[in-house]
């Protein structure tokens, strides 16, 4: 816990009467000095309460429709990690979105993907990006990718139960070489060689785990990647746009390809499956 | 989520300068998975008239299979081949049967009447209160984004090949702007000597 | 809310319902915007309704924020008011702290958080930032109810979104249209298409209509424009 105290992150920070201090006027926005101190509603519990927030005085559905919906992946192999997106963001069942970038540089050897509410993401992988960078600037010295994906799931953790939703995958190379970590807002954090996230995952992991090895070639691996990623997207309806592909080295990330699903559905449709190879 | 949205699905017809168009997405799926790319919604029920049966898939054969039977007992008792409005008016009863235990389609109808060659569309809601506008309609998931391209691109008396661009414009981006239809289009031109049918392509995710 | 019960076939006898309150309302509108080389268009209707009735047929849902930066702003009016307020007051207090205007990037990123902010209570709004950067360039950027935002260069939000925004794809994005080299617009096209859609949006929304208020923004400053849609 020290180094939450160092980045003055306290353990619990969410209490009713935290977000609207009194007499401090209307315009004071608590995460404008401490990003985790999000307003809460004027309720005495706001977890459970009789107001209705699903429709409006006339009693119609509010549409109150976040950005969701994703396929994500990232693997370990011998030349680092590599990671595969989609761009699509769907609030509902209409595309808000064919270009979003669901792969966030959080410095140059660490990035995070997003699956799950877009805004969460981003907000919170701003707010490690922060912390990461006031980090360095103390220790002189890099965050490592353990301490980072830490740092997340804490933050995470601490809002539990509050309906955040979110699933990202960090990826850092560091002292100890290339590291990927699973975090998501339930305050899960684990560290494999292998994820995928998001609504296309289950058909991502279909291809993903048919051609994986640990000892895979640049390209091979790339290739692995891009297609676990097409293949989401032509199945799952809430993946697609462009797939971008990124490669974590110890020179730090790098963007392999960005590429249409259209282009890539006329290159794959002919091609044989890959196990016949 | 609807069950009308279950499977998404995206039809349309509109009006030319003595010609209709039917076209439909290609997508047959169960909520966000994709189960074929290959799945027509848009069925032949007689010279010069086409049906579509946009909503839940089960219905859409159930219906379809009773409105065949019902259309060959036309058939078999007048002697003639049913007409555009007169199929409309039996679809219409039939959804209206089950007014309390309705079918999920929204059926869009589109021919050219006989002897006159006079274009015929029509569509419905669920319960079978039938629309015949003079312009087009459309119904599906993607209805609002297909409303909104038709609203801007249609035009009176369009010919056969306009009506043919128009149509598939209007298909292709309305389906590109929802997750539950796409994945090709099939469109129907019905003319008074020919119906030419195309597959087009489009995004596939 | 809870079905009153009756007691004894008294009909008038009932307990007191469950208190419940909603604290949305949905007051309709859209808004446009569209971002080309050196300017950005940004327009709504002037509708404001609940349900089936009309409030006025002449609100602006655009808000000057500084000469370069626009903000549309739809969907809970109350909400709507908030934020626009809780905006412009955090742009002076920007102005008086740096003795700068803020440009419009900064003014997004801002919103954003200020969005995110109450995430936990939404505000129930779907914004659509205009306004040309600091290299006098077009940028529109668009924004979910709790702050998710991205930069584009045409967008439609609003109760006539999902209409509108599929028309702009293919109209100015040129999506679907074959052997089409040149993909840029100028002012005038992107007026006349942005008047096109809300005339469509129009005639199927039923809270759409009215009147468009238009503001177009170039290095020179923002000009105003109106054009009139039908008024059912």
């Amino acid at each position: 816990m020290a180094l939450e105290a160092l980045l003055g992150v306290k353990e619990s920070f969410v209490h009713p009467f935290a977000a609207e201090e009194e007499g401090k006027g209307d315009f004071v926005i608590n995460s404008f000095n401490n990003q985790l101190q999000l307003s809460l509603p004027p309720l005495a519990n706001p977890l459970s309460s009789r107001t209705n927030f699903e429709s409006e005085e006339c009693g119609r559905k509010i549409k109150i429709n976040f950005d969701h919906g994703t396929t994500t992946l990232g693997f370990v192999y011998k030349n680092g990690v590599i990671l595969a997106v989609d761009s699509r963001a769907t609030g509902g069942q209409y595309i808000g979105s064919q270009s979003m970038k669901k792969i966030i540089e959080i410095h140059k050897y660490l990035v995070g993907t997003m699956a799950g509410g877009a805004a969460d993401c981003v907000y919170w992988d701003r707010v490690l990006a922060k912390q990461c960078r006031l980090y360095e600037l103390r220790n002189k010295s890099r965050i490592s990718t353990a301490a980072a994906s830490k740092l997340m799931a804490n933050m995470a953790f601490s809002y539990k139960g509050m309906g955040l939703s979110m699933g990202m995958m960090i990826a850092g190379y560091d002292k100890n070489g290339p590291s990927l970590y699973y975090v998501d807002s339930e305050g899960q954090r684990t560290k494999g060689k292998v994820y995928s996230v998001g609504s296309g995952s289950v058909y991502a992991f279909g291809v993903l785990d048919s051609g994986y090895s640990f000892d895979l070639e640049d390209n091979d691996a790339y290739e692995l990647a891009r297609r676990s990623i097409y293949h989401a997207t032509y199945r799952d309806s809430y993946s697609g746009g462009i797939i971008r592909v990124y490669h974590m080295k110890s020179t730090g990330w790098e963007v392999i390809s960005q590429q249409d699903c259209l282009e890539l559905y006329h290159k794959y449709k002919d091609d044989k499956p890959l196990l016949s190879q | 989520m609807s069950i009308l949205a279950y499977n998404g699905s995206a039809v349309i017809a509109m009006k030319g300068k003595d010609c209709v168009a039917i076209a439909s997405d290609l997508r047959f799926g169960i909520q966000g998975q994709t189960v074929s790319t290959n799945f027509e919604k848009i069925f032949e029920m007689g010279p010069h008239l086409y049906i579509g049966l946009p909503g839940l898939t089960t219905d859409t054969f159930t219906v379809l299979n009773k409105l065949k039977f019902r259309a060959n007992m036309f058939e078999l008792k007048e002697d003639r081949k049913i007409a555009p409005d007169v199929f409309l008016s039996m679809v219409s009863n039939l959804l209206y049967e089950r007014r309390f235990g309705p079918f999920f389609v929204e059926p869009i109808i589109a021919g050219l009447k006989p002897k006159t060659f006079e274009p015929f569309i029509a569509s419905m809601d669920l319960l079978g209160c039938p629309n015949k506008p003079e312009d087009f309609v459309v119904a599906g998931t993607a209805s609002e984004q297909l409303y909104g391209m038709c609203e801007a691109l249609w035009e009176p008396d369009l010919s056969p090949e306009d009506l043919f661009e128009t149509i598939s414009q209007a298909l292709v981006n309305a389906c590109d702007r929802d997750a539950l239809s796409g994945w090709g289009a099939s469109v129907y031109i019905i003319e008074k000597d020919k119906v030419t049918h195309r597959r087009i392509k489009t995004r596939m995710d | 809310m809870a079905m009153p019960r009756s007691y004894g076939g008294l009909s008038d006898y009932r307990t007191v319902p469950a208190p419940s309150f909603s604290p949305y309302s949905e007051n309709g509108g859209s808004v446009v915007a569209v971002a080309g080389d050196d300017f950005a268009i940004i327009a709504s209707d002037t509708r404001l309704s609940t349900g089936f009735q009309i409030y006025t047929r002449n609100q602006s849902k655009l808000f000057k924020l500084s000469d370069k930066t626009i903000l549309g702003s739809t969907g809970c009016w109350c909400d709507v008011l908030s934020l626009t307020r809780l905006v412009q007051t955090r742009i002076k207090m920007y102005q008086y702290d740096h003795n700068k205007v803020m440009s419009t990037p900064a003014v997004a990123q801002m919103l954003s958080v200020l969005l995110y902010y109450k995430r936990f209570f939404p505000y129930y709004v779907a914004n659509i930032l205009a306004g040309i950067d600091d290299n006098g360039k077009g940028v529109v950027y668009s924004y979910d109810p709790i702050g998710h935002h991205e930069s584009s260069k045409f967008r439609a939000g609003g109760t006539a979104g999902a209409l509108l925004q599929p028309l702009l794809d293919n109209q100015l994005g040129m999506l679907n249209q074959e052997n089409v080299q040149d993909k840029t617009y100028t002012l005038e096209k992107a007026h006349a298409i942005v008047k096109d859609v809300f005339i469509s949006a129009a005639e199927r929304d039923i809270f759409t209509g009215d009147r468009i208020s238009i503001n177009i923004i170039t290095k020179d400053g923002i000009r105003e424009d109106s054009f009139e849609l039908r008024k059912d």
